[in-house]
C-alpha cells in the first residue's frame, strides 16, 4: 500500500518508524478506503480526487485549517456526506449513509442531556434492541475506559468539559467501531485536560485495536497521537502532505511531547503551514 | 454560588412575589378607603371578600359556587387536554414531515390571528349555545398554541446530536423517540403554560355563549346587574385558578426537562 496516491511533495521526517504493533498492520488489508473522491456542493468543487487509506489500528490526522475541507472528509466516511465522485470504502464495503461501525465524536460532544451518562454510552445498544442489564453493562465497562467510573447516573451537565467528551468516546466505542472519527474533539478544552485526553485516545487505541480518523488544528496533537499525518493544503487538486510520526512506544507517554522527533516534526509541519 | 446562599435568594424570590400582590393589595384598600373610587366601580377588597364569602355559603344565581367553579374547570381541562394533545402530535408531524406542513400551513397560519371572540357567532350557529360550542372554542385556541410550539420545538434539535443518533444506529423512528421529542420537550413545556393562559380567557369568552352556570356565566351575570364586588370575586377566582395551574406547570416543566438552561 503506498501512503498516499499523489502527496504534492514527499515528506518523511525523523528516523524509520520502529517497530510497533500498527508496523504489520501497513500490509492487513485497509480499514478506510477513498478512492479518487471528489465533491462538489452547488457545483463549486471542494476536493478532487482525493485518495488514501488506512490500516486497522492507525491513527490518521487530518490537519489543516479551518476550510481546508478535513472536516467534509470525515463527514464523508461518517456517512453524512455523499462523495459526489469517487468511492469511499470502509471494511471492504461503499459507504452510503451513517451508521454504528463509523462512530463520531463531536467538538461540542453532543451528548443527549435528557439521558444519563450510562443512557447515552449505551444509546447504540438501545437502537440494536439490546436489554437493560446488558446496556448497564457494557455502559459501567465503558465508563471505566474512559475513566468515568462512579459517574454512569449522572447527567451531562453536571459534567466538566473533558469528562463530556470521554462520555462522547465512551458511546462510540460502545457500539464497537471499525473506525472511530474524531472531529476535533478537544478543542474547546484547556491544555492540560486536551493532554490528558489525547493519551487517552492513544491508550484506547491500543486496549481496542479502534482504527481512528482525527481532525485537528492543532500541529501538536496531530504530531502527539497521530500515526501519520496529512496536512490538507489544497484539496482542490487532491493535494496533501504526508508525514509518518516515529515516536517510541508505549505511546501514550506525556513524555513523547519532549522526544526530539516530536520536535523536528512539529517544526516542519509547521514551517510548511506558514511558508 | 454555595448553597445557603442559592437558599436565601430563592427565599427572597419566594418573600417578594408574594409580598407584592399584598402591597396591590393595600395601595387598593387605601384608594377604596379614602374614598377616591366609587364603590361601584372600585369597591374595597373586603366588600369583595365579603361577597365570595356569601356566594361559598349561598351560591351565586341558586347554583353552589363550587359548581360554578366545577362546570369551568370541566371546560377548560376537556378542551385543553384534547387541543393540546392533538397540537403536539400535529405540531411534530407538521416538524418532521414537509408534506404535512404544505398541507396544514394555511388552514392554520389562518385560523390562528382571527380572535376566538370572531368565531363565536359561528360556532354558535354550527355547534349551538351548548356545551359542544364552549369546548370546542378552548379547544381550537390550545391546539393552534401547541402546534407553534411542537413544531417549533422539532427544530430545536441540534444538527450534531441528530447526527450522533443516526451515527450510533438510530432508524427514523429512534431519532424521533429519543432526540427530536426530548429536544422539542422545553418548547412544549412552554407552550402549555401560554395555552392555559390563554385557556382560561376563552373559557370567560365562551360562557359568553349562555348557559346558567360557570363562573364566565357568573362574572358576566353579575356585571349586567352591577354587582361589581361579585365581578371581582369572580375575575379573582379564575386568576387564582391560572395562577395555581401555571405554578403547577412551571414546576412539572422543571422536573420534566430539568437539563433546559444547564448545558
Amino acid at each position: 500500500m503506498t501512503a498516499a496516491a499523489r502527496p504534492s511533495k514527499p515528506a518523511v521526517v525523523g528516523e524509520a518508524a520502529p517497530p510497533s504493533p500498527k508496523a504489520g498492520a501497513e500490509r492487513a488489508p485497509p480499514v478506510l478506503k477513498f478512492e479518487q473522491v471528489g465533491f462538489s456542493y452547488d457545483g463549486r468543487a471542494i476536493m478532487r480526487d482525493v485518495s488514501f487509506s488506512v490500516g486497522p489500528g492507525e491513527i490518521l490526522a487530518l490537519l489543516g485549517p479551518s476550510g481546508c475541507g478535513k472536516t467534509t472528509i470525515l463527514n464523508m466516511v461518517a456517512g453524512f456526506l455523499r462523495p459526489t465522485e469517487g468511492v469511499a470504502v470502509v471494511d471492504g464495503r461503499e459507504i452510503v449513509g451513517p451508521g454504528p461501525d463509523r462512530g463520531v465524536v463531536f467538538q461540542a460532544a453532543a451528548l443527549f442531556d435528557w439521558m444519563t451518562v450510562a443512557e447515552n454510552i449505551a444509546f447504540s445498544l438501545r437502537c440494536a434492541g439490546a436489554g437493560k442489564a446488558r446496556r448497564r453493562e457494557v455502559a459501567e465497562e465503558m465508563a471505566a475506559l474512559v475513566g468515568l467510573s462512579g459517574f454512569e447516573d449522572a447527567f451531562p451537565y453536571q459534567l466538566s468539559g473533558g469528562m463530556r467528551q470521554r462520555v462522547g468516546l465512551a458511546r462510540v466505542l460502545a457500539a464497537g467501531p471499525k473506525v472511530m472519527l474524531m472531529d476535533e474533539p478537544f478543542s474547546a478544552l484547556d491544555v492540560q485536560t486536551r493532554e490528558t485526553l489525547q493519551e487517552e485516545v492513544l491508550r484506547i487505541r491500543d486496549r481496542t485495536g479502534c482504527t481512528i480518523l482525527f481532525v485537528t488544528h492543532s500541529i501538536d496533537e496531530a504530531a502527539f497521537l497521530g500515526d501519520r499525518i496529512f496536512l490538507l493544503n489544497d484539496l482542490q487538486s487532491g493535494a496533501y502532505d504526508v508525514y509518518d510520526v516515529a515516536l517510541p512506544a508505549p505511546r501514550p507517554n506525556p513524555e513523547n511531547r519532549l522526544h526530539p522527533s516530536f520536535l523536528r516534526l512539529r517544526e516542519t509541519i509547521y514551517r510548511r503551514m506558514r511558508h | 454560588m454555595t448553597r445557603s446562599e442559592a437558599r436565601r435568594a430563592r427565599l427572597r424570590y419566594v418573600l417578594v412575589a408574594t409580598l407584592s400582590p399584598l402591597a396591590i393589595l393595600a395601595l387598593w384598600a387605601l384608594v377604596a378607603w379614602r374614598g377616591l373610587a366609587s364603590p361601584i366601580i372600585l369597591p374595597p377588597p373586603s366588600a369583595i371578600w365579603t361577597s365570595f364569602l356569601d356566594m361559598a355559603a349561598n351560591g351565586y344565581s341558586g347554583v353552589p359556587l363550587w359548581t360554578h367553579v366545577a362546570a369551568s374547570l370541566a371546560r377548560v381541562s376537556v378542551a385543553y387536554v384534547a387541543g393540546a394533545a392533538l397540537g403536539v402530535a400535529l405540531g411534530l408531524l407538521r416538524g418532521r414531515s414537509a408534506l404535512i406542513d404544505a398541507v396544514l400551513l394555511a388552514p392554520s397560519e389562518l385560523l390562528r390571528p382571527i380572535p376566538p371572540l370572531g368565531l363565536i357567532p359561528l360556532f354558535i350557529l354550527w355547534f349551538g349555545v351548548g356545551e359542544t360550542s364552549k369546548v370546542l372554542l378552548i379547544f381550537l385556541s390550545v391546539l393552534l398554541i401547541m402546534m407553534v410550539n411542537a413544531q417549533a420545538g422539532v427544530r430545536a434539535a441540534s444538527l450534531d446530536s441528530l447526527r450522533a443518533a443516526q451515527s450510533m444506529g438510530a432508524n427514523r423512528w429512534q431519532v424521533f423517540r429519543f432526540v427530536v421529542l426530548p429536544s422539542a420537550l422545553p418548547q412544549i413545556m412552554t407552550g402549555l403554560r401560554v395555552a392555559m393562559g390563554t385557556a382560561l380567557t376563552i373559557l370567560v369568552a365562551s360562557e359568553l355563549l349562555g348557559g346558567d352556570r360557570g363562573l364566565g356565566f357568573l362574572i358576566l351575570d353579575a356585571s349586567s346587574f352591577f354587582r361589581t364586588t361579585y365581578v371581582f370575586a369572580g375575575v379573582a377566582l379564575i386568576g387564582l385558578i391560572g395562577l395555581a395551574t401555571d405554578r403547577g406547570l412551571a414546576w412539572a416543566g422543571r422536573r420534566i426537562v430539568h437539563w433546559e438552561g444547564r448545558r
